[in-house]
């Protein structure tokens, strides 16, 4: 044994698995215990070797920003170890994510843990962008929610490092309801924008309690967004049709925020307004939108302690979900697996199987 | 904040809208455009679906091919789609030329009478029409494998009913297909008619037990209204023995209302497993465990160091890699929203960043210990 090896022996034994929570195409994801503390942990094993191109891109992404990144809008990576032809990463246990806690329809949001919750992310955010990284995969299901209340940016498969002369950077990031309209018409050199685009997404999702802007395809987002926040003329948006995949959409006539979100204050609708503007360069950039007055104004933000949480029976569901998200980003392609059917067949049983599917027509066809 | 959710991101999409309320998650839906029907005479039904899942299609593009109206002119615009040709029109263009019998169709000149416009599920017709036509055809052709000795007869079984839709779609020797399925219905009758027979027997199976669930759910929503209303009974009960205790004892006021309390307390802290928590209650808890106050913002938490003050950012440099991205004013890289400066801040910072740190203790013999470099600026 090798002192590599042996090193990598040391750091496995540190940890100890628990049961399997989540599986994705990529990965596995189990609770552990770091075994002299007690304390919980994630731990996400990649699967490794059964694709030809060796370790996963975003496995790489993530151990080599995660590495890097400390701080507490930031999900802790503790450790990384091997084990057998597997690489396994420790990563800090987090209960719940964003989009349970929208989803769940018997919590109620005070403006104030609206603004708590926006607060945090945009402290994480800041972080990255300060420390040159995009992370390219901003959604409600990314955002964790530690025991204590603290949200934390998870899921960096997507992330990289930003402000390089001249590099193209790929446009087929960003799960789809929270991309950006130039990433929508292939711009291949963008800025930190895009990220904050996907937190005004988010910010409108928390007062609205469903997703702001569905788009059901890469053209249809195109639409929803205009017909949203009407079509950017070259004067909002100078270059936009130069842009690679820039298309006509069709005009839609701009509509005041105000009109949907009827209970959000004028701050609020300010800075979600700043979020959503179409010029990159014109949108806020995650530390502006800090200080922005939104944030000072009254109410105070919730004490993250106090922020509504969902109940414990759903730990297991929450893993699970970020088994998900693991699988979910990868190819270069940020479309989630929540955007993606299930495809099942209830009928599909075993003495069928062995002839032609038979068609049945004689029921209505439900509705997408 | 989260007053109003509405279907405000359904008309966004601009998408297919349900009819009738099949969905009743309480919510107002002022915005939601809804299908209506100018015509009173026969197209009120819509698509005819009892379970309120399938809903008629519509979209904010829709334009009468015959008359040119568009839902902008015509916001109650309603196409119908012909039967037997599968070609659209608006409620009005059928009254107007099929009011007074079969007519030809404006499009094909197929003849066509009033009653043989159906609303549209589909978006594309090609799909409407063989979704109509399988439906026709699964009515007759409902045999199941249980029907035949071997599983290489009900293969040719479905490849003969394929083959028979693929020709009925297609408009391929109509008269000859039309006379297998009559040659098909004369030879099957009985069959075709148990399975019928079957099938309603499983649907209606499904609807008992759809409907045992509902009556299930209600039974569960009075039971924990009952208790609601029991808990407030309970609370107004020691509300009025607080004021009565009040009115007869002689002892100090805030020592009775103490104690009742107390005792109020003792008596119900016994949560109801079964009740689930309402919002309201949920706020309530909310609102008393303010044991930590909140604090005003602070923007920002972390004290890492970005080395900001050792360096000062001029508006230009001469810079022949980033050349190409300062001459594309108008183009790619400033349409998605690229900024040169901020490949020359990153790189000025990646500079700076190691020019305090104390050389390495241990090495042999450190040069003279460099004091703490002032701010500076580099070009």
């Amino acid at each position: 044994m090798d002192a590599v090896e042996r090193a990598n022996a040391e750091r496995q034994k540190r940890w100890l698995k628990d049961q399997k929570v989540g599986e994705g195409a990529y990965a596995v994801v189990y609770r552990g215990r770091e075994l002299s503390t007690g304390r919980k942990v994630a731990i996400k094993k990649i699967k490794v070797g059964q694709f030809k191109d060796g370790l996963d891109m975003s496995a790489i992404r993530e151990v080599k920003f995660l590495r890097e990144l400390h701080h507490q809008n930031v999900i802790e990576l503790l450790d990384v170890f091997s084990s057998k032809s597997n690489l396994n990463l420790v990563l800090e246990f987090l209960d719940s994510d964003l989009e349970m806690i929208i989803k769940d329809r018997t919590l109620v949001f005070l403006p104030a843990d609206i603004k708590s919750w926006m607060a945090m992310t945009f402290r994480g955010l800041e972080f990255c962008h300060r420390s040159w990284i995009l992370h390219r995969d901003l959604k409600p299901n990314n955002l964790l929610i530690a025991s204590d209340g603290q949200l934390k940016l998870a899921d960096f498969g997507l992330a990289r490092d930003f402000a390089d002369p001249g590099h193209k950077m790929t446009c087929q990031v960003i799960t789809r309801w929270y991309r950006p309209p130039e990433l929508i018409f292939g711009a291949r050199f963008y800025s930190s924008a895009v990220d904050v685009w996907s937190v005004g997404c988010i910010f409108a999702e928390l007062m609205l309690r469903i997703p702001y802007m569905p788009g059901e395809s890469d053209m249809d987002q195109l639409k929803t967004i205009f017909r949203a926040l009407g079509t950017p003329t070259e004067e909002d948006w100078p270059g936009h049709t130069k842009l690679p995949d820039y298309h006509p959409v069709g005009q839609f006539p701009k509509t005041p925020l105000r009109d949907l979100f009827t209970a959000a204050s004028a701050d609020a609708l300010n800075l979600l307004s700043k979020c959503l503007i179409y010029e990159p360069r014109k949108r806020i950039t995650a530390r502006e939108a800090l200080f922005h007055p939104y944030f000072s104004a009254l109410p105070h933000p919730t004490h993250p302690s106090k922020l509504p949480k969902c109940s414990t029976a759903l730990t297991a569901q929450t893993i699970d979900e970020n088994a998900g998200n693991v699988t979910g980003g990868k190819g270069g392609l940020g479309v989630g697996n929540k955007l993606k059917r299930k495809q099942t067949s209830p009928r599909e049983d075993t003495k069928n199987r062995m002839v032609a599917r038979k068609l049945d027509f004689t029921k209505d066809v439900p509705s997408s | 904040m989260s007053s109003k959710p509405s279907n405000a991101s359904s008309w966004l999409q601009g998408r297919t809208v349900r009819k009738g309320a099949a969905n009743s998650n309480s919510q107002t839906r002022s915005s939601t455009p809804q299908v209506q029907s100018t015509s009173n005479t026969i197209f009120g039904g819509g698509v005819k679906d009892p379970s309120g899942r399938t809903s008629e299609y519509f979209s904010m593009d829709d334009q009468c091919p015959v008359c040119k109206s568009d839902r902008y002119l015509n916001p109650k615009l309603r196409l119908l789609v012909s039967s037997p040709c599968y070609h659209k029109m608006c409620e009005s263009c059928i009254d107007r030329l099929f009011t007074l019998g079969p007519a030809p169709c404006p499009i094909c000149n197929t003849v066509l009478r009033k009653l043989a416009f159906t609303p549209q599920t589909f978006e594309d017709l090609d799909v409407e029409k063989e979704v109509s036509i399988r439906k026709r055809l699964a009515r007759e052709f409902n045999k199941r494998r249980e029907d035949f000795a071997d599983v290489g007869m009900y293969n040719d079984y479905l490849e003969e009913t394929e083959d028979i839709a693929f020709n009925m779609i297609n408009g391929i020797d109509l008269p000859q297909t039309e006379a297998r399925i009559a040659a098909y219905r004369a030879e099957n009758a009985a069959v075709i008619e148990l399975n019928i027979q079957r099938e309603r027997d499983y649907a209606q199976a499904l609807k008992d037990q759809e409907e045992n669930d509902r009556k299930e759910r209600e039974l569960r929503a009075a039971e924990q209204r009952r208790e609601e209303e029991d808990e407030r009974q309970e609370r107004e009960k020691h509300q009025r023995e607080i004021i009565d205790r009040l009115e007869t004892s002689s002892k100090d006021a805030a020592k009775v209302v103490a104690k009742a309390r107390k005792k109020h307390i003792a008596t119900s802290r016994q949560p109801s497993a079964t009740t689930l928590q309402s919002n309201s209650r949920l706020l309530r808890s909310r609102a008393a465990q303010s044991t930590v106050p909140d604090v005003p913002h602070v923007p920002l938490q972390d004290d890492w160091y970005a080395y900001e003050d050792m360096f000062e950012l001029r508006p230009s440099y001469d810079d022949p890699y980033s050349e190409a991205v300062r001459r594309d004013k108008e183009g790619i890289m400033r349409g998605g929203g690229y900024v040169v400066q901020e490949a020359w801040e990153r790189a000025l910072r990646s500079a700076v960043a190691g020019l305090t740190l104390e050389p390495l203790v241990g090495l042999p013999q450190a040069p003279d210990a460099s004091p703490e470099p002032a701010p500076m600026s580099v070009s």
